[in-house]
């Protein structure tokens, strides 16, 4: 099979799976309670209240009603965010580039010290530095992401001082500019650097850096643990003892010839991770009070705010989905076998 | 010949029971291997027995945790509390908890016991995750079975109905649907179970495509089996071994999913012995310090109030995790021998 009809094929087998997602969310809008209870008082008469039901198409069988509510998600009508005072879909564009920014440096982290401890730890196997880096992962993978927090704030902010406990930047560096007419892109680190604002950017990182660790340390781990597994497998593969008898230095055995080949079934790994990483994200983000998503969401939790929440379901199963897509593209793109099927 | 078969085991009791013995013996002999196998792996064993040692302690919390006298004949899951503010571990209980006792990991806010907290919310936990896993399993292998042993457009839209709920990171589901299910500890298991059912639908589908070709399948095609009896009596039970390695870990995973939400503000609130509410309200004393005794000019960063809890769940999901690792290795024929 060609790259592009593999492409093509997986984005078609996307829609049942998106329209499955709308059916679900709009069911949990149902029974979250009447959508139109915000518009009825109790003055109203019988008369009123159906007339406003008839408005807002609640006196249709459901199907129809899905297709009304469908048709106001693709048109952007995502409802309005009781906790942000936005319309829902304004606080996705206002939240998503803290979060985003956060995940992908957390998933940077996390693939390059997964990827470096795992390769570590299959060539020096059964040494202390493969126990140790086996503890570490078993402890990432066990180790609750808002207790990490905590312990990080506690040590490296608060003890020692070396990092701001929460928050995104210094409020002290946006007295003479507010924060909102400074942002370009919303995401910190580029804004920044477009501005060639060298102090802020360095508080960007500062902030940045221990929700990122804490984010990315249970994905570590999982990168580890398959890293080091697949390295093993190839390892003993006789490609592998090829090599060594040509002559070639460890390193370039190690480095050239068996990671690179260990990384595929690494590769698909990471889509599971960021799975894992937008969910830590609600709980690094409360935490660290990052001015995300995550907060965002967590927040409309307390105030029982239905449309920040499920609009906030819907955007991250649709960002999980297309990364999903893009890692098995590359996936397939590395090891051609995968197409064929 | 089968009728003739079950003449003669119907007029001995004692052939019946000799059959029985021979049949299990096989059964017995692999077991006790297992075993064998697992005393020879280390880390398996420390799993093991982290999870006994957290089962005793719900078990026989009563007697580990008796709290003021009377308390536990009340409602045993609310943490007692002496209504004074944090105080480090070792400290006595202030008047309100009308007993004579010590704070053995501190007290919270309000005065809530930690210790009384940790030891009772082992068995929120154990509760929460065996609960959740075991429906999660009967829902995942009923459909996961079907979907695989017919094929087919039955076997298409299960599968297609799983790839909506696998399409959801975990916890955001999962918060979702306490979201509009409201806030107590019920919804919250519900909504896990929500979660975890289709990737025990995805193995046992998986189980089932390989093992239904297999000979005796067929066999017990040939004598006539009903297409239901050869799917839960013939191939069901050959694919379990995958499933009780999955289901062991996830005992612990679920307890972790389960702290986070309870994290966030879903579940009970302050006052049930949860481990998760327990760290959200150490959360709250984070960088603040209470002062004891009061009026000493000493004062302390109650860090005990989320450490304890925070260790309880750690124990409890390494546990699993280490027990699930090493069942994988005993029970994979690959690897057994």
């Amino acid at each position: 099979m060609k790259m592009r009809t593999f492409i093509i094929r997986r984005l078609l087998l996307l829609i049942p799976v998106l329209i499955g997602v709308s059916i679900f969310v709009f069911m949990l809008t149902r029974i979250a309670g009447n959508p139109a209870a915000a518009y009825i008082t109790e003055r109203m008469t019988p008369a009123q209240i159906a007339e406003i039901e008839a408005r807002y198409h609640l006196n249709e069988p459901l199907v129809v009603q899905y297709i009304y509510w469908l048709q106001g998600i693709l048109q952007g009508d995502w409802g309005y965010s009781k906790v942000a005072k936005l319309p829902v879909t304004d606080a996705i564009v206002e939240f998503f580039p803290a979060t985003f920014e956060l995940t992908m440096v957390s998933i940077l982290i996390a693939v390059i010290v997964g990827i470096a401890l795992g390769t570590i730890s299959a060539v020096r196997r059964d040494t202390p530095t493969d126990h140790a880096t086996r503890v570490l992962a078993l402890a990432g993978v066990c180790l609750p992401v808002f207790i990490l927090a905590l312990i990080l704030q506690y040590v490296f902010a608060s003890q020692l001082g070396w990092f701001p406990v929460i928050g995104r930047y210094d409020d002290n560096l946006y007295n003479d500019v507010s924060f909102q007419d400074y942002r370009i892109t919303g995401f910190l680190l580029v804004d920044t650097i477009l501005h060639v604002d060298w102090l802020r950017f360095k508080d960007a990182v500062w902030h940045l850096i221990l929700p990122a660790i804490c984010l990315a340390f249970g994905s570590i781990a999982i990168i580890t643990r398959i890293m080091r597994g697949s390295m093993l497998e190839v390892v003993n593969q006789d490609y592998i003892k090829t090599a060594r008898s040509k002559g070639l230095p460890e390193k370039v055995v190690v480095k050239k010839h068996a990671r690179r080949n260990a990384l595929i079934p690494t590769v698909t790994v990471v889509g599971l991770a960021f799975g894992a990483l937008l969910g830590g994200a609600v709980l690094t983000e409360t935490i660290f009070a990052w001015p995300g998503m995550g907060q965002w969401a967590a927040s409309a939790t307390v105030y029982n705010d239905w449309a920040s929440i499920l609009g906030f379901t819907l955007i991250t199963a649709l960002v999980y989905v297309l990364v999903n897509l893009i890692v098995d593209v590359m996936y397939a793109y590395l090891d051609p076998r995968v197409r064929l099927e | 010949m089968v009728k003739a078969k079950k003449v003669e085991v119907a007029s001995s009791n004692v052939g019946a029971y000799q059959q029985a013995k021979m049949s299990l013996k096989p059964r017995i002999r692999e077991f006790r291997f297992s075993l064998y196998l697992m005393s020879k792996s280390l880390l398996a064993m420390i799993g093991l027995v982290i999870v006994l040692v957290l089962v005793f302690i719900a078990i026989f919390a009563p007697v580990l945790a008796p709290g003021p006298p009377g308390w536990i004949e009340k409602n045993p899951m609310q943490i007692p509390k002496d209504f004074e503010s944090p105080k480090p571990p070792g400290s006595p209980w202030g008047a309100y908890m009308q007993g004579e006792g010590t704070f053995t990991f501190g007290s919270g806010s309000l005065g809530l016991d930690i210790y009384y907290g940790c030891v009772w919310g082992a068995r929120t936990s154990i509760y929460t995750a065996v609960y959740v896993v075991i429906v999660a399993i009967i829902i995942g292998i009923v459909i996961g079975a079907i979907a695989g042993y017919f094929g087919g457009i039955i076997d298409e839209i299960m599968m297609r109905i799983t790839d909506v709920f696998l399409s959801i990171p975990g916890l955001i589901l999962a918060m979702a649907v306490a979201a509009v299910l409201g806030r107590s500890l019920d919804n919250i298991m519900l909504a896990l179970i929500i979660v975890w059912w289709p990737p025990y639908a995805r193995i046992m589908r998986g189980q089932v495509l390989t093992i239904k070709e297999g000979t005796y399948v067929e066999a017990a095609k040939a004598v006539g089996s009903k297409k239901m009896r050869v799917l839960f009596r013939h191939i069901v039970p050959n694919t379990l071994s995958p499933i009780i390695v999955n289901a062991t870990m996830d005992l612990g995973v679920v307890v972790l999913v389960a702290a986070g939400l309870a994290f966030i503000g879903f579940g009970p609130p302050t006052g049930y012995a949860e481990w998760g509410r327990m760290v959200a309200d150490g959360q709250t004393y984070f960088l603040s310090e209470v002062e004891y005794p009061a009026g000493s000019g000493i004062f302390y960063n109650p860090w005990w109030i989320w450490a304890f809890p925070g260790m309880f769940i750690f124990l409890f999901v390494m546990g699993f995790n280490l027990l699930g690792d090493g069942l994988r290795d005993i029970l994979d024929p690959r690897l057994r021998r």
